[in-house]
């Protein structure tokens, strides 16, 4: 059935920079802000617009992303007509199948899954962004502006603007040029990776993309100066608000602070614009009598009886008696075991902090300094010490008292 | 799919619960945090494998409703199969009072030709306002093995009203000997009114019970036939909550507090689920104190609260005292209040400063949607 916009979600990025968080899962999967994975942003701002047909493009650790995803319940994009789809690279006819060489690529090799919908507009996104938007308004502005393509921009200060893709606009905020990363910036409206294009437009340049050899099928790299060498309209959308890359382990550290305070802007208890998420079934978390928590968060199936300060606990976290955990992030079943401290570190799932072992430390300007990272199902031994910035990839031997 | 069949009693008034069961069924009334009483029926019989759930009710049912949806929190919503609600009068040709049903017989006679097409050989029944994390598993495979006519899973003792505990006494191989309905001092073991019987067995007694004008288990079954049937009772040593006047209903819940009941209720082998309301998390202001206490997800925690149970949605404001209270769903204690000993039902609001204080033996209830 024709469908007047059709979402695509780039989610097969390897998610490097997040190292040992990836190195199980695909960085869309990794768990935010207490209740939440990243992906969890998207989708639900997808469904809050209206937009009910998705295609999650996945490619590298694709197996709990898959099952995260599972029919879209969650969501409400469990549909008979439409809802969400996992698009993974496969074989075509000729055996001309590869995986996805680049974000293009992706959209190229799923044109078939699009033309299913016969859609007028296509919204590309990625799995690595935090924010709340309605891109209803987007697509509004995209029609009204008859653009070819409308890129989603929004002011960054300018001596963060190398940092980013910058667009060139005139007085209508119609794009002239685009410079990825520029050290000299010429204006503060950064790329955030969220682009409506008309798809009869867009397929065009996919198919002519594709033929060039040469091209790394990137539509960063590729498709947006082709269409701007071609001289198509080109608008930018201005969006206000918060919206955080978490690609990082220090964005990502940042942005889930940024949930403690009421006034970072970003509201999750906001009813109008819900963020959906697949939920554990757990009892209420509970707080001993020895517990004290203060400006942080805590979710279903934890057990509190140390200290918490400015954290993040997810579901089923054990917090023991004489722990203290401090500007830290502690993922779904970890454990931080007995007079064990933890400051300035993220400790991934199923992870275990033995008893009197210390992670990370205060934080400070020393060039070393970091947060410090315990991967996945590892545990850190009794007495143990992890530095500041450590990235733990795999068990740490107890200290004998 | 396990040869067994659930059967959920929803259908009983429950006048002593007061203001939490005037808005709703007593099966609707929420416990322990996120939960209603109905979750752990549901979650119970899926747990134990059971695919098909017949759920009985009357009256205010609408809450209910709402809550348990197509079943699909439970993994109940099949094509075929699943979860059924069974309203009176959804079948033709039966003949039972219009006021409410007078006990278990009457309702199951209510919904004759629904246990009539049942596929399974066994059905368990069970009350939805019992909170309780319970074996069936272990049970069925009891009734299966013993030979018996009727499985009664039975606790060794309770605190809930003798009056309106049945009570067995046990001989060998746990045969019950001696059935005691509602007596006046506690004798012997407690039913807590689940039973496990084969459905043909239950028909037949469906209608002898409805020619006999007999309308309650306990009268038409345990007392009227006893004799006659090899009735055994399965020991449960787990914590069961039979929630049926507000003094019981806040010192059950209160006992949650204790980490061994915990993890009696919530054995994570045996998870109790409930609809998915998609909260956030929970977030603790910097003035916060949170001790003993349970606290749900998408509550806002800015003042201080001990020795409590808080639903999804509430919010403590800076200087308010919580303590020894339950509070539901979307309550909110503005600054500098203080609540002791004070149940407050959905959405309601204490005002600034205001005091509330009940006892442990008389709590405070506060309606639905007040404004104090």
């Amino acid at each position: 059935m024709k469908k007047e916009c059709v979402a695509m979600l780039l989610a097969g990025g390897q998610g490097s920079r997040l190292k040992a968080l990836t190195s199980k899962v695909a960085k869309p999967a990794v768990p935010f802000g207490g209740k939440y994975r990243i992906i969890d942003f998207p989708l639900s701002n997808c469904i809050n617009s209206g937009i009910d047909t998705v295609g999650v493009l996945t490619q590298y650790k694709p197996l709990e992303l898959n099952a995260y995803i599972g029919n879209g319940q969650p969501w409400d994009l469990d549909r008979s007509d439409g809802g969400v789809h996992v698009l993974p690279p496969y074989v075509q006819e000729d055996e001309k199948g590869t995986w996805y060489k680049g974000t293009a690529n992706a959209i190229y090799q799923n044109i078939g899954f699009l033309e299913q919908y016969d859609p007028e507009y296509v919204l590309i996104l990625s799995g690595d962004h935090i924010y709340k938007m309605d891109y209803s308004q987007m697509l509004d502005h995209h029609k009204a502006t008859k653009a070819a393509c409308t890129i989603s921009v929004m002011e960054v200060p300018m001596e963060d603007a190398s940092r980013f893709g910058i667009m060139n606009v005139d007085e209508n905020d119609k794009i002239f040029e685009f410079e990825e990363k520029p050290k000299h910036p010429k204006s503060n409206l950064a790329s955030m990776g969220i682009y409506i294009f008309t798809w009869s437009k867009l397929r065009e340049y996919l198919i002519a993309d594709e033929a060039d050899e040469k091209s790394s099928n990137d539509f960063g790299k590729n498709i947006i100066p082709a269409m701007l060498g071609a001289g198509e309209i080109m608008t930018a959308y201005r969006f206000k608000g918060y919206w955080r890359d978490v690609g990082t382990i220090d964005s990502l550290w940042d942005a889930n602070m940024d949930m403690l305070s009421a006034d970072s802007d970003f509201d999750v208890y906001d009813s109008t614009w819900p963020i959906y998420a697949r939920t554990s079934v757990k009892p209420p978390h509970f707080t001993g009598a020895t517990a004290s928590i203060s400006h942080s968060i805590a979710t279903s199936g934890s057990e509190v009886y140390g200290t918490v300060e400015h954290s993040v606990l997810f579901h089923s976290v054990t917090v023991e008696e004489g722990a203290v955990v401090r500007y830290s992030i502690i993922m779904p079943g970890a454990k931080v075991e007995k007079g064990a401290i933890v400051e300035y570190a993220i400790v991934a799932e199923n992870a275990v902090i033995g008893a009197g072992a210390h992670v990370g430390g205060e934080k400070s300007d020393a060039p070393e300094w970091g947060i410090a990272v315990v991967a996945q199902n590892l545990k850190v031994g009794e007495g143990a010490v992890v530095a500041p910035n450590a990235m733990v990839t795999r068990n740490v031997k107890g200290v004998k008292a | 799919m396990k040869d067994l069949h659930g059967i959920i009693f929803a259908y009983r008034e429950s006048p002593n619960l007061r203001e939490l069961a005037q808005v709703r069924n007593a099966c609707s009334v929420p416990f322990g945090g996120r939960y209603r009483l109905i979750d752990f029926a549901l979650s119970n019989l899926v747990n134990a494998g059971v695919d098909d759930v017949g759920l009985i009710v009357h009256s205010s049912y609408q809450s209910l409703l709402d809550h348990v949806g197509s079943g699909k929190d439970w993994d109940l919503s099949r094509k075929h199969g699943g979860l059924r609600i069974l309203p009176p009068f959804g079948y033709s040709g039966t003949n039972v009072s219009s006021e409410h049903y007078r006990g278990r017989m009457e309702a199951l006679a209510g919904v004759r030709s629904y246990l009539q097409k049942i596929r399974q050989d066994y059905v368990f029944l069970c009350s939805g306002d019992l909170a309780a994390n319970l074996p069936i598993s272990e049970a069925f495979e009891q009734h299966l093995s013993s030979g018996a006519d009727i499985t009664a899973i039975c606790v060794p003792s309770t605190t809930s009203d003798p009056q309106r505990t049945t009570y067995f006494t046990l001989g060998e191989n746990n045969k019950v000997t001696d059935i005691t309905v509602g007596p006046n001092v506690p004798s012997g073991i407690v039913s807590l009114e689940c039973y496990i019987l084969s459905k043909s067995l239950l028909l037949s007694l469906v209608d002898r019970c409805a020619t006999h004008n007999a309308h309650s288990f306990n009268q038409g079954v345990l007392l009227g036939m006893g004799d006659q049937l090899d009735i055994r009772a399965f020991m449960f040593d787990g914590y069961a909550a039979h929630l049926m006047a507000i003094g019981g209903y806040f010192i059950r819940s209160m006992e949650l507090l204790d980490p061994r009941v915990r993890a009696s209720l919530f054995n994570p082998e045996r998870p109790i689920k409930t609809k998915d309301m998609s909260n956030p998390s929970t977030i603790y202001g910097t003035e916060a104190h949170s001790v003993n206490s349970m606290i749900s997800d998408g509550c806002v925690i800015e003042g201080t609260v001990i020795n409590s149970i808080l639903s999804r949605e509430v919010r403590v404001e800076k200087g308010a005292v919580v303590e020894n209270c339950i509070l539901l769903q979307g309550t909110t204690v503005q600054a500098g209040a203080t609540l002791r000993y004070t149940i407050t039902d959905k959405n309601v609001r204490v005002c600034q400063g205001r005091m509330l204080m009940g006892h442990g033996t008389y709590p405070m209830v506060i309606a639905k949607n007040q404004i104090v």
